[in-house]
């Protein structure tokens, strides 16, 4: 049985009775259980997957009506509630929280009868770009398990590539789906800001957040945002995209498209491979008959700094809730006074999450808020007005996802600022909320791969996943070896 | 400079004992003088993103039961009478 199907091949074999669903999620788990031991994607795997899935074989057999899902099996990263199944952040002071609620692109992808068939390793609350800031310990590269898989959603681009499940749901603040898509040789995309739910996301960063898909095939990215797109009253940020579909005219091509590569993220510094795979992409593109031009956003040389003080910032705020009171792990009350209680059981939040909240409680302090957090929302509202110039011109962005290869584990995990700077690429959607997407397209001499971003103006997603589209279309990649 | 005491002190602000506040102090000086880069930049307006909302689109403020309160304080720490307990606050 081919476990690298997508979930298009997937579905089709299913309703025509060619393929079980129970003997497919059986043989995904024999599959988690045979190469979880070298990569570490998941946090906990749901047994009761197998349950759902015969009795969704027995609804498909008496043709009884099924969601659109088939029992597609999918992961799904551990900062989203899910009803029933803990939800841990990757933290030990979530260890045990198991939510009473699903996030709505849960309900959603159930009411479609998708099968969770777990739940994926992050940096503890999705803060970091490695993965190895997870309380689990860090997930490995299944290209190369010496390597790290990017990050925070490193569990779901680690799991999609390791053919352990067929799609991932994962956040992206500043980049969390689209860095480990890159580095593990998978599609992921960040959405427009607004147009997916963040209720049941365990809130980070807010106004920069989304919820996004990670899958093998571009077309995969479209059949689930189909389903978890779109306005949802519980949380007010949502837009309406008058369900679009993205499925359709999908393989349109981006003959005529304008595209701008974007000069800053092509410059110096970028590793030598990254920059002549680049250029190879843009080759091809211009052969499809799209027109690339260069294009200058100079404000993002402050995006970095920009967006790692709001997170900052953001952060410290949102992370004061957890007082190991409501939920948490287990620890005695006694003798404790209240602050030194709360201050104690805190202590066990891991390094990077407690040099974020320092930072962030840093730049919002009073005599400092006007040098560090206001200049932030400038230099955010600059490059949005940067980007909205930009799109005047063109249709889409182009940049590669990454600026450097995948790196060792362990490698850069005492100097912070450098792997903040590696985010340079993919912050730039974040801040500005337009959607981006990574698309798997090289390897490097070293055997490690290459991403491709793509970036498009607001809820223009249907643009923007045709040229992904066009780009899949004349890429050919080596199959996985793990 | 980044000194230890002002470490501590964003320690108390954000309510974390830190164990080890010199292994912080380098780093959080290091990504701090980064971030003043932002102080440089010659802004050509104060404008800042934010979202308007007029009043008519909010929605309804309509009391809804959570019908799974139960499940939602199930992780409370209690005591053998089934009382919530939290740490002295005095």
């Amino acid at each position: 049985m081919n476990l690298g199907i997508s979930a298009k091949e997937f579905i089709s074999q299913v309703r025509e009775g060619s393929l079980s669903v129970e003997e497919f999620v059986a043989k995904t788990l024999d599959r988690i259980n045979q190469v979880e031991g070298k990569v570490h994607a998941f946090i906990t795997v749901d047994k009761n997957a197998i349950d759902k899935a015969k009795e969704l074989d027995k609804k498909i057999k008496s043709k009884e009506k099924v969601g659109k899902c088939f029992g597609l099996p999918i992961s799904v990263k551990d900062n989203i509630c899910t009803a029933g199944i803990r939800t841990t952040c990757a933290s030990k002071m979530l260890e045990n929280f198991v939510p009473p609620y699903d996030a709505t692109v849960i309900s959603k992808l159930k009411s479609e009868d998708a099968i969770i068939i777990g739940k994926v390793n992050l940096d503890e609350f999705a803060m970091g770009s490695t993965t190895e800031h997870s309380y689990f310990g860090p997930s490995k590269n299944p290209w190369n398990p010496e390597y790290v898989p990017g990050g925070s959603s490193g569990g779901s681009g680690v799991s999609v590539s390791a053919l352990e499940c067929i799609v991932s749901l994962g956040s992206d603040t500043g980049g969390s789906v689209r860095s480990p898509a890159s580095f593990c040789s998978v599609v992921g995309l960040k959405p427009t800001y607004g147009l997916v739910s963040r209720y049941g996301l365990v809130s980070y960063a807010n106004s920069i957040e989304q919820i996004g898909p990670i899958a093998r095939r571009v077309e995969d990215i479209a059949f689930i945002l189909n389903i978890i797109a779109g306005k949802d009253e519980h949380d007010n940020t949502t837009l309406d995209n008058k369900n679009e579909d993205y499925l359709t005219g999908l393989d349109s091509g981006i003959s005529g498209r304008r595209i701008g590569v974007i000069s800053q993220m092509i410059a110096e510094g970028i590793d030598d491979d990254v920059f002549s795979a680049t250029n190879n992409a843009i080759e091809k593109l211009q052969s499809l008959g799209a027109e690339c031009i260069p294009v200058s956003l100079d404000a993002v040389e402050y995006s970095v700094a920009a967006y790692y003080t709001i997170a900052a910032a953001e952060a410290s705020s949102n992370l004061a809730r957890y007082d190991n009171l409501r939920y948490g792990f287990d620890f005695g009350l006694e003798g404790y006074e209240f602050n030194a209680y709360v201050s104690k059981v805190r202590s066990n939040f891991g390094q990077e999450v407690t040099r974020r909240m320092l930072l962030g409680a840093f730049v919002l302090s009073a005599g400092y808020y006007g040098k560090y957090y206001l200049k932030a929302q400038k230099a955010r509202s600059m490059i949005k007005s940067q980007i909205d110039k930009a799109f005047k011109q063109v249709d889409l962005l182009i940049s590669p996802t990454m600026p450097i290869l995948p790196f060792k584990i362990g490698e850069k995990i005492n100097d912070p600022l450098k792997l903040y700077l590696s985010d340079i690429n993919t912050i730039t959607a974040n801040l500005s909320g337009i959607p981006a997407i990574s698309v798997p397209f090289a390897f490097s001499k070293s055997g490690l791969p290459i991403g491709i971003q793509l970036l498009a103006n607001s809820l223009e997603e249907k643009k923007l996943l045709q040229a992904a589209y066009a780009l899949q279309s004349i890429t050919r990649l080596p199959e996985i070896s793990i | 400079m980044v000194e230890r005491r002002e470490i501590e002190h964003l320690g108390d602000l954000v309510r974390i004992e830190l164990k080890d506040p010199e292994k912080f102090i380098k780093q959080v000086e290091e990504i701090l003088n980064y971030f003043d880069k932002l102080d440089n930049v010659q802004f050509d307006s104060d404008q800042t993103l934010r979202k308007e909302i007029s009043m008519e689109n909010l929605r309804d403020d309509i009391h809804e039961p959570f019908d799974n309160y139960r499940k939602l304080i199930a992780e409370l720490k209690k005591d053998q009478n089934n009382y919530t307990r939290a740490p002295k606050m005095i």
